[in-house]
């Protein structure tokens, strides 16, 4: 129904059929995709009823960092369905309001115990990169990852990257990906999958729940990879089932290959924006406009221009007013805005779209450390509290790193050295000899930074640094 | 300069509570103070309970005066408390244990609260996913209960605010002025407020700020750490208590409770992997049905505990410098009363229920402590 059949880039390799019970009637999935994945592409939008209202809820993110697809799956409630693979016989409910209690008591296995040089939360670019580092030198880390495949975001970037051969220019990051994880791979490191690590307690345990046991994992040294989560932005019916991240239908159709649906607005003119839209078109989507509020286009100009060929409209000072739809969104109502932002009456246009996609920008998800007492200030230029960490990207904990998209949104070029300087600066504290390697990567990344598009992060850093 | 009939300094539930009183009874020219926002102290990182489930008569005829006072607040202030009266089921274990409630009990009855022992299948009818094998029976007072603090303080401010009684947060309190043994002002980093009267109601910053006007209170802090669930729907009234253990559901879903690690005191406020294990080991071994339900926030607090795990309440050898504070675990609960008491002592110049007047500082130089053994979490 929603499969996407034929793409310029990809090939998808489905697995095996099985069935499980939603609502009590039988589901057929693909073995290795995941229970929200099977719903959507069997076309069932709605997930959830809201806990007051009972308004209809679907997935969001589709990749574990909010609660929009949560269901009952074998009499649990609260279950993020997003990454949870499917299985043979399962049972999926929607839940109306918030969840029943839990069915019966489920028996868990003892807390399993880990001991280990270094821990890494995360597997996108810079979670790799940081466990290559450090394989490479002889130092085997341990990865922790909530999604069901490592590579984080990384995986359902099928753009070319642009910048120095260093940096990988024009390769696609699904090759990037696919590069990390095999040399990941080869040198042993281990990791775990469909993983939640839950607590950070005084700078040395780690508490994860890897699929059905606990993990108590007691580090010498902690890498925080976790990314960041999409934005969502205030307008009536923004929770309709059919409003996603723009993250999220990238997920959708590149990595498990479904359509997010048949015609699409896009809110936001950001590189995100622009790339989605472009990758919707590839998937033989049907892009009605990209609009943007800012009077300028965000994201780079290469990018418009590809979708602007095709044709697609993209309109700047212009805003999303309302979602309309019963069970689904079925329209988009977009409004046009003055200087002051400030929408102009009149201007309201309605879209006959089915799917709204939101490239608003991206928080940092730093919960994880905030909880666990590292010292966090609030930086808009960075996407909001980040972490403070000094060169070295030591947080105010001893032996707790950071990197990627967790420091303030960047991008993969950016997360992929960042993750080699944490390792480095690790390894540099375990008495190796990588002094050079650590000074060059910095120096890498602030000659990355130093382009028009790094000031406002080379502005924001000046906020966080301490020496 | 500005110039004060009372500064009250915390703004947890017991200054607001405080403050609450005195403006309904016509006292306006009034300030809070609080270091940060309100109820960033101990007040919103309480467990939610209430109960009148005591061991001694100050406890029980204060905390039977305050669940009134709750039902009164849950109608009378401008926002819902989401006071609750799903009862205490506090179970026992042994037969001895037992034996020990059916005396406080009887002590809770004599002064009108309305407990009693129920056999471990009465616990079972009240609290149906209750494991009550190792129980041996369960004291239950159904007039418990418990409210939501965030809700609480959210409902005193606007009261506050429709009083035209000023809250000054963020506003750190760095000095007390004295002459002749008297209050004559209370310096903070922004303003300097001229005033006869004080009220410390700081929680666990009380000590240092009794310090400021000379005076040392016997308090120490103690980390108490509770978690919260991911919310499901409300099936859970009752809170439930055995051994160190507590645990309810709030109005919004989320299953709130904690355990005692019996820690030496502390300044520090993390939340600690040991306390997480016992409370949840703790915690299936009572309601098993909960075992895969997700944590989804951990933090800590502080007791401020007195001597006698009693409040210290009223005047010092200062005049002019009340104290409402070493609630040592049981502020939230006492609040409306606590600020009743007060209030009424300010304008009257006695306490309102007599037992509150054993519970000056001067008990502990005249060496009249008073045990209580009914303290959890």
């Amino acid at each position: 129904m929603r499969e996407i059949s034929k793409h310029p880039v990809l090939s998808f390799e489905r697995g095996k059929r099985i069935k499980f019970l939603f609502e009590g009637s039988p589901v057929t999935a693909y073995q290795g995709e995941t229970v929200a994945m099977a719903l959507y592409r069997n076309g069932i939008d709605v997930f959830s009823e809201s806990p007051k209202l009972h308004r209809p809820r679907g997935m969001f993110c589709a990749i574990g960092k909010c609660s929009s697809c949560m269901m009952r799956v074998n009499g649990v409630p609260n279950v993020r369905t997003c990454i949870l693979p499917v299985r043979e016989g399962m049972t999926v409910e929607r839940q109306k309001g918030l969840g029943e209690k839990p069915s019966k008591a489920v028996k868990y296995p003892p807390p399993v115990i880990r001991e280990e040089k270094v821990a890494i939360v995360g597997s996108g670019p810079a979670g790799l990169s940081a466990a290559i580092t450090l394989a490479e030198n002889g130092v085997a880390p341990l990865i922790i990852e909530q999604n069901p495949r490592l590579g984080g975001q990384l995986i359902k970037q099928t753009h070319k990257f642009f910048g120095s051969e260093r940096e990988n220019a024009g390769k696609r990051g699904i090759d990037i990906a696919s590069e990390m994880i095999e040399s990941v791979k080869k040198a042993g490191v281990e990791f775990y999958l469909n993983s939640t690590a839950f607590g950070f307690y005084e700078g040395k345990t780690l508490g994860v729940f890897a699929e059905n046991k606990l993990l108590k994992i007691r580090s010498k040294y902690f890498i925080f990879a976790t990314g960041a989560a999409e934005k969502m932005i205030p307008f009536e019916g923004n929770d309709l089932p059919g409003v996603f991240g723009a993250g999220a239908a990238q997920t959708m159709m590149n990595v498990y290959g479904i359509k997010p649906g048949e015609n699409v607005l896009m809110v936001g003119a950001g590189n995100v924006g622009l790339i989605v839209s472009y990758q919707m078109l590839q998937a033989g989507i049907n892009v009605k406009a990209v609009i943007e509020a800012a009077p300028k286009i965000g994201g780079y100009f290469v990018h418009a221009a590809k979708i602007r060929r095709f044709g697609v409209p993209i309109y700047t000072s212009t805003t999303i007013k309302k979602a309309i739809g019963e069970r689904r969104v079925e329209k988009a109502v977009i409004v046009s805005l003055n200087k002051k932002f400030e929408e102009i009456p009149g201007t309201e246009k309605a879209l006959d779209v089915d799917t709204i996609c939101l490239a608003t920008g991206l928080i940092p998800s730093v919960s994880l450390l905030a909880q666990s007492g590292v010292r966090m200030k609030y930086v808009s230029a960075l996407g909001g509290y980040v972490p403070l960490r000094n060169k070295y990207l030591r947080t105010s904990l001893p032996n707790v790193y950071v990197a990627g998209d967790i420091t303030g949104i960047e991008e993969a070029s950016t997360a992929i050295l960042e993750g080699e300087i944490a390792a480095y600066s690790i390894l540099s504290d375990m008495g190796k000899d990588v002094e050079k390697e650590l000074s060059d990567a910095i120096s890498e990344l602030s000659e990355l930074r130093s382009g028009p598009f790094g000031a406002k992060i080379v502005f924001g850093m000046k906020e966080v640094q301490y020496e | 300069m500005k110039s004060k009939d009372v500064v009250i300094i915390g703004a947890g539930i017991t200054g607001l509570s405080v403050a609450y009183y005195l403006s309904r009874n016509g006292v306006r020219n009034i300030a809070v103070i609080d270091k940060s926002f309100p109820g960033s102290g101990s007040t919103g990182r309480c467990g939610t309970g209430i109960r009148q489930q005591f061991t001694t008569r100050e406890h029980i005829v204060l905390m039977r005066e305050s669940v009134k006072l709750w039902r009164e607040w849950e109608t009378s202030l401008p926002l819902s408390v989401h006071f609750r009266q799903g009862g205490y089921l506090w179970l026992l274990e042994t037969e001895k244990e037992v034996s020990n409630f059916e005396k406080y009990v009887k002590l809770q009855n004599l002064f009108g609260v309305e407990s009693r022992i129920i056999d471990k299948y009465e616990a079972k009818q009240i609290v149906p996913d209750l494991d009550i094998e190792s129980i041996a029976g369960a004291s239950w007072c159904p007039t418990d209960g418990n409210a939501y603090p965030f809700d609480t303080v959210e409902a005193l401010k606007l009261a506050l605010k429709n009083y035209g009684t000023e809250i000054n947060a963020f506003e750190e309190v760095v000095g007390i002025e004295t002459r002749g043994g008297a209050v004559k002002s209370v310096i903070t980093n922004k303003e300097t407020y001229s005033t006869n009267l004080v009220i410390d109601a700081a929680g666990f910053g009380a000590r240092k700020i009794a310090k400021m006007a000379g005076i040392d209170l016997p308090l120490k802090l103690y980390r108490h750490q509770i978690a919260v669930s991911e919310p499901v729907k409300v099936f859970l009234e009752p809170m439930i208590v055995k051994g160190e253990l507590y645990f309810t559901q709030t109005y919004r879903g989320r299953i709130i409770g904690g355990t005692d690690l019996n820690e030496p005191e502390t300044e520090s406020l993390q939340s600690t992997e040991r306390f997480l294990e016992k409370y949840a080991t703790e915690l299936l071994s009572v309601m098993p049905v909960l075992s895969s339900l997700n944590v989804m926030r951990q933090w800590a607090g502080f007791y401020v505990v007195s001597p006698d795990h009693h409040p210290i309440l009223g005047g010092t050898p200062v005049s002019g410098f009340l104290v409402a504070t070493g609630f040592s675990g049981h502020g939230f609960m006492l609040g409306p009363v606590i600020g009743k008491l007060m209030a009424m002592y300010v304008l009257h110049g006695i306490m309102y229920l007599p037992e509150a007047n054993n519970l000056g500082l001067d008990r502990f130089k005249k060496g009249k402590l008073i045990e209580e053994k009914a303290v959890i979490g």
